[in-house]
């Protein structure tokens, strides 16, 4: 079966691209973060500046984690749901479910693999560098080598395998095996990931205002509820639809089309919510954390101008990635889209009200994935500035949150109408005979 | 935008010519792949009239078919639609210029899987801009025999429906010609039988104009007239086609014409 997977993945290694490439960019943000591990690790490193690695690694490391999981697990999904057409020739064809099954898991498997091999020499030269601001910044001594090792290999491999594999198993389980009970475990995962956010940032109480690690309880919370809000965001959106109605002919297609169209974009939704959860909250509590170290006066200025920018950029990789796998699972959704466009073209639309069309449904998801990060990043940031501040609500907040929300609908609705438009250039009768 | 031919104009009244075309050329690729899809081809079809169109696979019907509907531009030549001539080049213009003139079906339906029947069928008034008369698009429904299937959608239906459902909406616009490229090729016997019902209908009972691809003598015996088509010219005329005479002109037209081309 994994012979049929490999043929498979060779005959159309271009599907495969947007999966490769998340699989790639999470692995290599895992293996750089983790490397910090190996080289805490390695005999002669002082105690201060492996306390120093080992810290940074497991807080940055371990929720960036969590969002390289699934931020993979949702590009997966996309491209899994994005084949059902595909999957149910195979099974007309013959093929059992167990075996579309293996398939599409052998499949995810192989590119996960291959995304992680790919992703050993960039993740070297990243963990390298990320030594070079440590050191550069006095948190670590010069005298540390940098070390790439088990850890940073195995947890890279191991976790990008099993986000993928886990993703492709599920999406082609609902693909193969429609409406049986679905949902049911989904609801139990969004509400268990709200739960666990709910702890998570209630810990926050529980450091007091200098803890180095106070800034973990507080992230790993608003991710957690980012994701329950996410897992139960197609339902909001389905609530919001039925009472929406807008005007126009773009605007009547592009509710109805959405309407049918939920659990497609549910993936395109995770991002978008994680996105902007990650960013607002993290750059938030790094700018609050800035300010309190500013205001103690307890250190030399220059070196808490260090610190911020090193906080700064290991935030900042990670809100870059997940901008980038927003991106790549919007544009692996949207070109698939061509045959449907095709379609409203041939029944009198003119492109610019395919372009319109989308344009809104672009603009309604937006709306909800903005405003449901919002919430889980909020959540995060008031405990942290309560615990790190006398304040509830840091004065910079609304700035960072504007600014994380343009950002986010300029690269939503870029990414969408550019890829639409990309589409529109194949003539509308070949665009629907070309077999999704 | 659009010129209006001597015949008369769209505002005062339909042209007694629903389609003409003039030297229509149309050549795909470059260089050594180049196809000559259609060669010149020049003719008249009067509104009310249903014709066929037949010829060997290869020899430019779809081209022909989407050239007149304004889905493609020809290389060169004319053609005009209910009197008026189609011009401009960019896809928007051609949209708007099929709008109210051109209804089209196609051997795969192109419904749309996201919408309902109704919602299918009222589409192109949608994006029109026109008024959408609930009433009407029911009465039409009704009429192809799926008054009660409104609020399906088109993965619940079986292929000869999603066909009447693709007619009703080429009907829904009450467009001068309706362009049908094999629309019974995927259906059996009795839907594809339905189906020409549905196409005889809308000329007899509605005096549209209907031009329709196909590859069976039986469903040519529908039409008025039969044109054949080979090699991107027009190789013969036939009128008031059994399902047997024109089986007779095919077997000749590929005498002279190798298979596969
Ligand atoms: N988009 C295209 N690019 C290149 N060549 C094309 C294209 N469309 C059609 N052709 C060529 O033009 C010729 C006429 O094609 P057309 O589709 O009109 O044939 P047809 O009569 O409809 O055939 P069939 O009965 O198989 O549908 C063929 O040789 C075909 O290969
Ligand atoms: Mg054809």
């Amino acid at each position: 079966m994994l012979v049929l997977a490999l043929r498979s993945v060779r005959q159309r290694p271009g599907r495969l691209l947007a999966t490769l490439l998340s699989a790639f960019l999470g692995a290599a943000i895992i293996m750089t973060f983790n490397s910090l591990h190996d080289t805490a690790g390695q005999p002669g490193v002082d105690s201060v500046s492996a306390e120093t690695l080992t810290t940074s690694a497991s807080v940055v490391g371990g929720y960036g984690t969590l969002l390289v999981f699934f931020a993979v697990a949702s590009t997966l999904t996309v491209n899994v749901r994005q084949r059902s057409a595909e999957l149910e020739l195979l099974r007309c064809s013959g093929a059992t479910p167990a075996q579309i099954k293996r398939m599409v898991v052998g499949e995810a498997v192989v590119v996960a693999l291959a995304g992680a091999a790919l992703a050993i020499g960039p993740a070297m030269l990243g963990g390298h560098a990320l030594l070079g601001v440590f050191q550069d910044s006095g948190q670590v001594a010069d005298s540390v080598d940098y070390a790439f090792g088990p850890v940073a290999l195995v947890s890279g491999v191991d976790i990008t395998l099993v986000a993928a594999a886990g993703a492709a198993f599920l999406a082609v389980r609902r693909a193969t095996r429609p409406a049986v009970r679905r949902g049911r475990a989904r609801t139990f995962l969004a509400y268990g990931a709200l739960v666990a956010g709910a702890v998570s940032v209630t810990t926050t109480f529980a450091f007091s205002a200098t803890d180095a690690a106070l800034m973990a309880a507080p992230a790993y919370g608003a991710i957690l509820l980012s994701v329950g809000l996410a897992m139960l965001a197609p339902r909001l959106l389905n609530g919001l639809l039925a009472g929406l109605s807008l005007t126009g002919a773009s605007g009547w297609l592009a509710v109805r089309t959405l309407r049918r169209r939920v659990e497609h974009v549910s993936g395109i939704l995770m991002s978008l919510v994680l996105f902007t959860a990650v960013s607002t909250a993290t750059l938030t509590m790094q700018s609050v954390e800035s300010d309190a170290v500013a205001a103690s006066g307890l250190r030399k200025s220059v070196d808490a101008k260090n610190l911020e920018t090193l906080n700064l950029t290991v935030v900042g990789i990670i809100a870059v990635f997940v901008c980038v796998m927003l991106v790549n699972s919007l544009y692996a959704a949207t070109t698939y889209r061509g045959g449907e466009f095709g379609r409203q073209r041939l029944a009198g639309a003119t492109p610019g009200q395919v372009l319109g069309t989308v344009g809104v449904e672009t603009a309604v998801l937006t709306a909800v994935g903005v405003l449901l990060g919002s919430v889980a990043a909020l959540a995060g940031i008031v405990p942290f500035t309560m615990v790190r501040t006398d304040g509830v609500l840091p004065g910079q907040a609304p700035g960072i949150w504007l600014a994380v929300s343009s950002v986010a609908a300029a690269v939503t609705l870029g990414t969408s109408l550019g890829t639409a438009r990309r589409a529109l250039r194949t003539p509308a009768v070949a665009a629907v005979a070309t077999v999704a | 935008m659009f010129r209006t031919g001597s015949r008369g104009t769209h505002d005062t009244g339909p042209a007694a010519e629903a389609l003409r075309l003039v030297k229509v050329t149309k050549t795909y690729g470059g260089g050594d792949s180049e196809v000559t899809a259609l060669d010149g081809i020049t003719l008249s079809l009067s509104r009310g009239s249903f014709t066929a169109v037949m010829g060997p696979s290869g020899s430019g019907k779809s081209t022909l078919l989407q050239c007149a509907a304004g889905l493609d531009r020809p290389d060169s030549g004319i053609v005009v639609v209910d009197g008026a001539e189609m011009t401009g080049s960019g896809e928007a213009e051609l949209t708007r210029f099929r709008r109210s003139r051109v209804g089209f079906v196609f051997q795969q339906y192109n419904l749309l899987d996201t919408l309902t029947v109704v919602q299918n069928t009222v589409l192109p008034l949608k994006l029109a801009g026109r008024r959408v008369d609930r009433r009407r698009a029911r009465e039409i429904l009704t009429a192809v025999g799926l008054g009660d299937r409104l609020g399906h959608r088109p993965d619940q239906l079986s292929g000869g429906q999603r066909q009447r459902v693709a007619i009703a909406r080429a009907l829904v616009t009450e467009p001068r010609v309706i362009f049908a490229d094999e629309p019974t090729g995927a259906l059996d016997s009795r839907s594809a039988r339905e189906v020409l019902r549905l196409l005889q209908e809308a000329v007899r009972v509605h005096g549209r104009t209907v031009v329709m691809v196909t590859h069976d003598p039986v469903a040519a015996s529908y039409a008025d007239s039969v044109l054949f088509l080979a090699d991107g010219r027009l190789a013969g005329h036939l009128h008031a086609p059994t399902a047997d005479a024109v089986a007779e002109r095919l077997a000749h037209l590929g005498d002279d014409v190798p298979a596969g081309v």
